[in-house]
């Protein structure tokens, strides 16, 4: 066997594995299975053999992705429902990386698109806000942010300013307060699909590597979103006042209390002073 | 000299995996246990929980990591980023060597996350022993390749695995991990001895040792890591240890996974098999005679 016949096994074992129905209920594929592999003691067939490990494949990667999406399976009803959303995710998006934490990187766009579950907004938001957990989970450390920086920061500095967030940082704008409903899930305490609300977020790991979610009021979200694309604090206050419509002079006022919830909440990495 | 010998090879004595529900008992009460083994995947990102629960780890017991996802048998190119994230994780654990499977986890664009068995071919021996010679020569510490349990085997194979496996760690200067339950398992499965098996084996080379439980699925023995050691795998264990000597074990517990006492008493159950085998006079052991 040389490397082409390699090359051609992997494919074959490959593609089988990952197939959603039995291998025996495919002719074509029983019978090329028949010509690679041996049958087995105990009369096992060369497909049968095949199937131990397409069966382990959906076993393995619907057990693995269960956990990252509690949110979204409790919106869908429950276990079921959601492992016949995560076949079908996982036939459209098969895993193309080593990281299981990966697996359900494109749930969240899965979910929005395919037509059984895109007008359920409701689900959108969850599956959103459970993939962001599990971004924030392993995302790079950043050095803890020294809050004296701020007291020591002329004033003059600051519109040159800019802010670098946590690395662990995700913003999510959403119309459910799914947070709310995540912890509900996750304590097992009774809940109902909540009502549409505008909910902007917050989800980062803090110094204590606790994962939360905070929501914030919709200004001091989108300026954290302008800050995060590296805009100068001032110019971002000023982009902020004009896609609201308001006064730069009450974004100015709102400043000093938001600083103080991003520091406390360890939302800052750090804030670099122009030269 | 022999491979343990030249890597100065310690026996580290009984360990167990370091895995989700025992995380916070182990790391608050640092409970005796002579070394843990972690999934090396699941360290590789650069930050967060995981990787400060290493840390903790490492502060406290020696750690080894054991790979499931290098694909080393794959006919594709080594994944360079996975590569340089391994080597990352051995330097910061400081560790004395690095395992993962004679296997292949994925074809194409697509991985399926699972040990694969391998044709064992003059071809693809000669495919794995020059990516094993890259992945040593990367590393920069001893690399040991485990046997994988195995549900298929394949036409072309004109030699037995273990036949395959001491031939390749010979060509390519690299460890073993003797999976015993693995042994078990894909002897079951194939029709093989299990002890010619493991009496096959260059037991210089064996670095580490598994023992773990297994699932009787009727047509099918399956590697599930679910349940006890069974007796068979004891014994199996006993005959490897009288082969290859005092040789770092690992307990296997991946599914199911009971409460630290329970694994804990599993680990002191592979101790006392060790301490028997091993209190057996030198002179009538196999491996006293090679040291």
């Amino acid at each position: 066997m040389g490397e082409r016949d390699l090359v051609h096994l992997q494919r074959f074992v490959s593609d089988a594995v990952r197939g959603v129905t039995l291998i025996g209920s495919d002719p074509a594929l029983a019978a090329q299975a028949e010509t690679l592999i041996s049958p087995g003691r105990c009369g096992m067939a060369p497909h049968e053999r095949l199937e131990v490990y397409r069966e382990q494949f959906w076993l393995r990667h619907l057990a693995s992705i269960d956990e990252d999406f509690p949110t979204l399976t409790w919106v869908l009803g429950g276990r079921d429902a959601f492992r016949e959303l995560a076949t079908g995710y996982l036939r459209a998006c098969p895993p193309r990386t080593w990281d299981l934490q990966r697996l359900g990187a494109d749930l969240p766009s899965y979910v929005a698109s395919d037509v059984r579950w895109s007008d359920d907004f409701l689900a959108r938001d969850a599956a959103r806000l459970d993939w962001a957990f599990m971004e924030a989970f392993d995302a790079p450390d950043s050095p803890a942010f020294d809050p004296r920086v701020l007291a020591s920061t002329p004033e003059d500095a600051w519109p040159a300013a800019r802010i670098d967030l946590h690395a662990s940082l995700r913003l999510l704008s959403l119309g459910h307060p799914v947070h709310e409903l995540r912890d509900a899930v996750r304590e097992g305490t009774a809940v109902e699909r909540p009502g549409a609300a505008p909910t902007h977020l917050v989800i980062h790991r803090d110094a204590a590597c606790f994962l939360r979610a905070v929501a914030v009021e919709s200004l001091a979200f989108e300026l954290l979103e302008t800050l995060r694309g590296g805009v100068p604090l001032g110019e971002a206050c000023e982009a902020v006042a004009r896609s609201s419509q308001r006064d730069p002079m009450e974004i100015g006022e709102r400043l000093g209390g938001w600083f103080q919830q991003w520091t406390a909440g360890g939302f800052i990495r750090e804030v670099r002073i122009a030269p | 000299m022999g491979f343990r010998e030249r890597h100065a090879i310690r026996d580290l004595g009984v360990g167990v995996g370091f895995r989700r529900p025992h995380v916070v008992q182990v790391l608050r009460d640092r409970p005796p246990m002579d070394w843990f083994e972690v999934i090396s995947e699941n360290y590789f990102a650069e930050g967060g929980i995981q990787r400060r629960n290493l840390e903790e780890l490492r502060a406290a017991y020696r750690v080894v990591p054991h790979g499931v996802s290098l694909s080393i048998g794959g006919a594709e190119p080594l994944d360079a980023d996975y590569l340089s994230r391994l080597r990352a994780l051995v330097r910061s654990l400081d560790a004395p060597w690095c395992s993962d499977h004679l296997c292949w986890t994925g074809f194409g664009s697509f991985d399926v996350h699972d040990l694969l068995p391998l044709p064992f071919t003059q071809a693809t021996l000669d495919h794995v022993v020059e990516r094993v010679k890259r992945v040593q020569g990367e590393l920069g510490v001893p690399f040991a390749l485990e046997n994988a349990s195995s549900y298929m085997e394949y036409r072309e194979s004109t030699m037995p695995e273990e036949a395959f496996l001491a031939e390749l760690s010979e060509r390519a200067d690299c460890g073993l991990l003797l999976d015993v339950n693995n042994v078990y398992v894909s002897a079951h499965n194939h029709g093989f001895d299990a002890r010619a098996y493991i009496d096959a084996i260059p037991a210089d080379r064996v670095v580490q040792m598994h023992v773990a439980g297994h699932a009787d699925k009727g047509a099918y023995l399956l590697d599930t890591h679910g349940d006890h050691v069974t007796a068979e795998v004891w014994d199996l264990y006993r005959r490897a240890l009288r082969r290859c000597g005092p040789t770092s074990t690992l307990v296997e517990w991946d599914e199911s996974i009971p409460a630290w006492e329970v694994l804990s008493a599993e680990a002191a159950q592979a101790r006392a098999v060790r301490d028997e085998v091993l209190a057996t006079p030198r002179e009538e052991q196999p491996w006293a005679s090679a040291t």
